[in-house]
């Protein structure tokens, strides 16, 4: 099997396995992993398509980079939600139980954030 | 921009402006209210009366502007168009003195006068209308104007009532709207033509022509009331007396019957209906029509409910006129919309009277009402004896000339439909007339209207502005009957339309 | 095509400096989106008279470089996009109930602005993945400035878009690896129907139907559209939907292989029909205003489903035209409908349905803004809701074998009228009216009713519209 094909089935591998963690899990965290995954997924397919010619193809390593950029800038945006929204309600409970139990760990000093974007209501919602 | 193409519009306009117009006002302002329905009531007939003299001298009165792609927006004032917009505008007269007078104190009058002004803007543009589209777009915003008065009173039956007024009139809306699609699929939309301008196609798309008809008339079908999508009409009788006799003598129901008119003769031509056998059809469920409204009417025993059935079944005398194909039945079937309205308006002009001035609402209840109210009963006893078809009242001239197309087109039976549907009008009118004139009075009646001054029989046996109107429709409904030889009568100007439409 | 890269950059700017700056100004705001209308109208009037035009991305040339493309339908759609982000911001500024006077809406909403307008004159497919994301990502931000309740919605709407981009993406570079090209002028003309192309453009429709919120995949949107606050729902209906919309249809009638696009056709056009059934029932039972308006939303993109669906399944002109008509007249009526529905949900104090009872006496105004924008819905003429049926309708009309799919669109017609009277009846019930908790405001309330008597007047432009609109496939 050429490395081509090789990786572009890895590729999709992940891409699929990162899917079938969007679609089952339930926790935000580990479906911006999973997102994240099906990212690398695309961004391997990508490369691999970029070495298909004998020459590399510079098209698509520029795709692959534009991408990273929207990957992390997006995966930025979706962990601050995440943290608001984990914060409002306890995660739901993941199907496999804990086996590595927490270690306790020293409690870290918060310091309150002025927060800016209160939005200022003339109304009850 | 000539007079004779200003003219259709200014006859929409005159009505719509001040009920725009109305909307903006408060609920205190009764004179300016007043003034503006009165302005427009005025206008318009008079505007009416221009076009009227106009299209007997032969005048052509034509709007148009652009509208969808291929067709336009077409007000045409042809003779038949000014049948229903005459009668349109005369009633539109009394029943606006008759609402005024009867919702006096009541609340929202601004919002209801405001949508009447619509619905009659609605019922006139309809009339007008050049073709299917403007018919189609006049059709569907007169559902739009009369939902707001069937629900005026705001109470929970009135809501019901108007749920499913909307859901039979939306439906039939959309039937309305494939037909014309369809139609318009097929050669665009051209002005409604004498002898229709589908002929030509009869031969190639027989099954387009079929289908389209039959949405068509059904899409029409439900505000004619003709079964089974007649079950809105009884239920929209919770609103108040003007609006039942607005609607179910004049706009509503007539625009049914007269859209009908126009596709099978302006649209389809008589030919083609024959060749493509969609006349049996319309007979059949015209005649069934008739004959379940008459038997339905004779169970109810609420005056507004007898009448709404009755409403039902007389209207179909109008579609049966024109299933049968021929000019006598043609002229019958015209002037039938012509006394309908007249007798019809009438009949619920009374039933409204006696409900206001002393709470009557069912039959038993109306035992010698005709002392107390000897000319609301006298005008009660002209119309019900026209819709019986007795001479020389307005209803016999119609039922005369339905049963001569009858004849003159070799459908013998249906002649006895007409005549057993004269004798079941006669059951379930004739005991309410004996009742208020021959049974005896109650000692105290239901409901005494304390508004109002004392009221004595006679000419002040009710508010004025409910009295002049009832016996003014009631003379109109005789004199139309009397004077149906003269050329001033809707038999003359039927005898015109069906001269000029069938070329006969 | 300079006054469309004005129009796009604009906004832009706006965005970028307003950043900048710190500020919440909203004159800036609304300067700049009435300017960005202006300019797209020219371009319009342009590209109307002088036909399609192009542009090279920085004069590289035309296999590196990525290019714009201005014809009647993206002209239009600027217009469009710049006229509603100028109505909304003007509510969102002037309503005293408006949630996000005082916040971030301003730029959020200017980016908003400019991404769609370079989403609509992309016609390169990576290009539009970089719109895309920046539409999504903005988009979920602007929802959550509803607070805390907001959130859920907002980060379910953001990973099921992300990972709908991860689909397209796979797509794009599947595409580009068969054929080398990203642009879609010249995609046109390499493409053939072999099973990458379909597993290609197979990919790319679910994600971009899953952020347009295609039957079935709109679960997501009514959640999303409800929580939000009102003048970023009516965004998020009116636009933010569309654009991925806007991609799919250009995607399968121009680059797709006619094999493909002829199966996939009935597909989309039963999904059409489902949507407008499914949502309009969800509609009718749900107890919540805006959640009645969203789930709306989803069963109307079903008419733009059905008329991309049949276009592809029979190659009939006119259908375009009715699509983009569809997209206009919702776009406005549902800018209204959603005002309405905010402002009554705001002054009468509650968000239930049941709430509206008596509306037409405590919110005149409001209630029949409503009502006007749902007749345009239902498709009452002569508004633009009905321009846009009755050009569907025609091509539906003239075979017999087509004759099954207009009464699809009949039975859309009265599902919607069911809902929209659902609360238009119960606006008229004064038994017992429900007393507003907070001052009604009136300036509001007129605003809302502003784009219900646009949409209701595009039937008088009827003409030069469809005129435009045809000459779209050129």
């Amino acid at each position: 099997m050429s490395p081509v094909v090789f990786y572009l089935c890895v590729g999709a591998g992940l891409w699929v396995a990162g899917l079938h963690g969007l679609m089952v899990v339930r926790h935000p965290l580990r479906r911006i992993l999973a997102i994240n995954i099906m990212g690398s997924g695309v961004f391997m397919v990508m490369v691999a398509l970029a070495n298909r010619g004998t020459t590399v193809d510079p098209v698509l390593q520029a795709l692959v980079v534009t991408g990273l950029v929207v990957a992390v800038s997006a995966t930025a945006f979706a962990l601050r939600l995440a943290r608001a929204v984990l914060s409002l309600s306890p995660p739901p409970r993941s199907a496999k139980p804990h086996t590595i139990k927490p270690r306790p760990t020293q409690p870290h000093p918060t310091k309150p954030r002025p927060t800016r974007d209160s939005p200022i209501r003339n109304s009850p919602p | 921009m000539a007079w004779t193409t200003a003219l259709p519009l200014a006859i929409v306009l005159s009505s719509l402006v001040p009920g725009l117009l109305i909307f903006a006002l408060r609920e205190d302002q009764h004179w300016q209210r007043t003034a503006l329905n009165l302005a427009g009531v005025f206008t318009k007939l008079l505007l009416v009366a221009l076009m009227l003299y106009g299209v007997s001298r032969g005048l052509v009165f034509h709007f148009s502007l652009p509208f969808l792609p291929d067709s336009e927006l077409v007000f045409q004032g042809d003779a038949l168009s000014l049948q229903f917009v005459g009668l349109s505008s005369l009633l539109w007269l009394a029943t606006t003195i008759y609402a005024i007078g009867y919702l006096e104190d009541s609340p929202l009058r601004s919002r209801f006068f405001g949508y009447f002004s619509l619905c009659v803007s609605a019922t006139v543009g309809l009339a007008l209308a050049g073709n299917l589209v403007t018919f189609l777009l006049f059709y569907e915003l007169l559902t739009l104007a009369t939902f707001p008065l069937v629900v005026h009173r705001g109470t929970p039956e009135a809501l019901r009532a108007g749920r499913v007024y909307l859901a039979y009139t939306l439906g039939g809306g959309t039937l309305l709207l494939m037909g014309v699609a369809l139609l318009h699929s097929l050669t665009g939309s051209p002005d409604f033509m004498p002898g229709g301008y589908l002929a030509p196609l009869v031969e190639s798309h027989p099954a387009s022509l079929v289908m389209a008809f039959a949405l068509l008339i059904l899409g029409l079908g439900v505000k004619a009331a003709l079964i089974p999508l007649h079950g809105w009409l009884p239920q929209a009788m919770v609103a108040p007396a003007p609006v039942s006799a607005l609607l179910h003598a004049v706009a509503v129901v007539k625009a049914g019957a007269f859209g009908i008119l126009r596709v099978v003769y302006d649209v389809y031509g008589i030919e083609p209906v024959q060749a493509l056998y969609l006349d049996q059809p319309l007979l059949w469920l015209a005649a069934s029509t008739i004959i379940y409204g008459s038997l339905k009417a004779m169970q109810q025993q609420d005056i507004k409910k007898r009448l709404a059935y009755s409403t039902v079944s007389q209207v179909s005398y109008i579609t049966l006129g024109v299933a049968l194909i021929g000019p006598l039945a043609a002229i019958g079937a015209l002037v039938h919309l012509v006394h309908q309205g007249l007798m019809k308006v009438t009949l619920f002009f009374c039933a409204g009277n006696f409900a206001e001035t002393l709470g009557v609402h069912r039959i038993q209840e109306m035992n010698g009402i005709g002392r107390r109210m000897p000319l609301t009963m006298a005008a009660f006893t002209i119309a019900a004896l026209g819709m019986i078809g007795a001479p020389p009242i307005a209803g016999f001239i119609s039922k005369w000339y339905l049963g001569l197309g009858a004849l003159q087109v070799d459908h013998a039976w249906v002649l006895a439909v007409l005549v057993a549907s004269g004798l079941l009008n006669a059951v379930y009118f004739l005991p309410l007339i004996y009742r208020g004139w021959f049974a005896q009075p109650p000692d105290q009646w239901h409901h005494e209207n304390r508004r109002w001054k004392k009221t004595r029989p006679g000419w002040r046996e009710t508010h004025w502005m409910l009295l002049v109107p009832t016996l003014f429709t009631a003379l109109l409904s005789l004199l139309a009957g009397i004077f149906a030889g003269t050329d001033i009568s809707p038999l003359a100007w039927a005898r015109l339309i069906v001269a000029r439409e069938f070329g006969a | 095509m300079n006054l469309a890269l004005i129009s796009l950059a604009l906004p832009l700017v706006t965005a970028l400096l307003l950043m900048l700056f710190r500020s919440r100004g909203w004159v800036w705001v609304a300067l700049a989106s009435l300017l960005s209308l202006v300019s797209a109208a020219g371009a319009l009037y342009e590209v109307v008279g002088g036909g399609r035009q192009l542009l090279y991305l920085g004069g590289w040339d035309s296999a590196l470089a990525i290019r714009f493309q201005l014809t009647p339908v993206s002209g239009l759609l600027l217009a469009f996009t710049a006229l509603i982000h100028l109505l909304v911001a003007i509510y969102a500024a002037r309503s005293h109930h408006s949630q996000t006077r005082d916040s971030d809406y301003w730029p959020l909403s200017c980016l908003l602005h400019g991404s769609l307008a370079a989403l609509w004159l992309s016609v390169d497919l990576f290009n539009w993945y970089v719109t895309l994301e920046l539409l999504g990502l903005v988009a979920v931000a602007m929802i959550t400035l509803a607070g805390p309740k907001a959130y859920g919605a907002a980060l379910n709407y953001l990973t099921l878009s992300l990972g709908a981009s991860l689909f397209y993406l796979l797509g794009v570079a599947l595409m580009y690896g068969r054929y080398g090209v990203l642009d879609v002028l010249l995609l046109v003309e390499l493409v053939e129907a072999d099973n990458s192309t379909r597993t290609a453009m197979i990919l790319m429709s679910l994600g971009l139907m899953l952020k347009a919120a295609l039957w079935p995949l709109h679960q997501w949107l009514p959640a999303a559209h409800a929580s939000a606050p009102t003048a970023v729902s009516a965004l998020l209906s009116a636009l933010v939907v569309k654009g991925p919309l806007f991609i799919l249809w250009l995607l399968w009638s121009q680059v797709a292989p006619r094999e493909l696009a002829a199966q996939a056709g009935p597909i989309l056009a039963m999904a059409g029909i489902l949507a407008l059934v499914a949502g309009g029932w969800a509609a009718l039972r749900t107890p919540y205003i805006k959640t009645l308006v969203a789930y709306s939303t989803v069963a109307q993109l079903g008419y733009a489903l059905l008329a991309l669906g049949l276009l592809l399944h029979w190659q009939i002109a006119e259908l375009h035209v009715a699509l983009w008509l569809f997209v206009l007249a919702h776009g406005l009526a549902k800018v209204s409908m959603f005002l309405a529905a905010g402002e009554m949900q705001a002054t009468l104090g509650s968000r239930r349905v049941d709430s509206l009872k008596g509306a037409t006496q405590t919110m005149p105004v409001a209630m029949f803004a409503f009502a006007v924008a749902g007749g345009s819905l239902i498709g009452l003429p002569p508004s633009g809701g009905f321009l846009a049926k009755w050009v569907l309708l025609q091509p539906l009309f003239l075979e017999p074998r087509h004759w099954p799919w207009a009464f699809g669109v009949m039975l859309g017609t009265l599902v919607t009228a069911a809902y929209v009277f659902r609360v238009v009846a119960l606006a008229f019930d004064r038994a017992r009216p429900m007393r507003p908790d907070y001052h009604p405001d009136p300036f509001a309330q007129w605003l809302a009713m502003l784009p219900a008597l646009l949409v209701w007047s595009m039937a008088l432009i009827s003409e030069p519209l469809i005129l435009w609109l045809t000459g779209v496939t050129d």
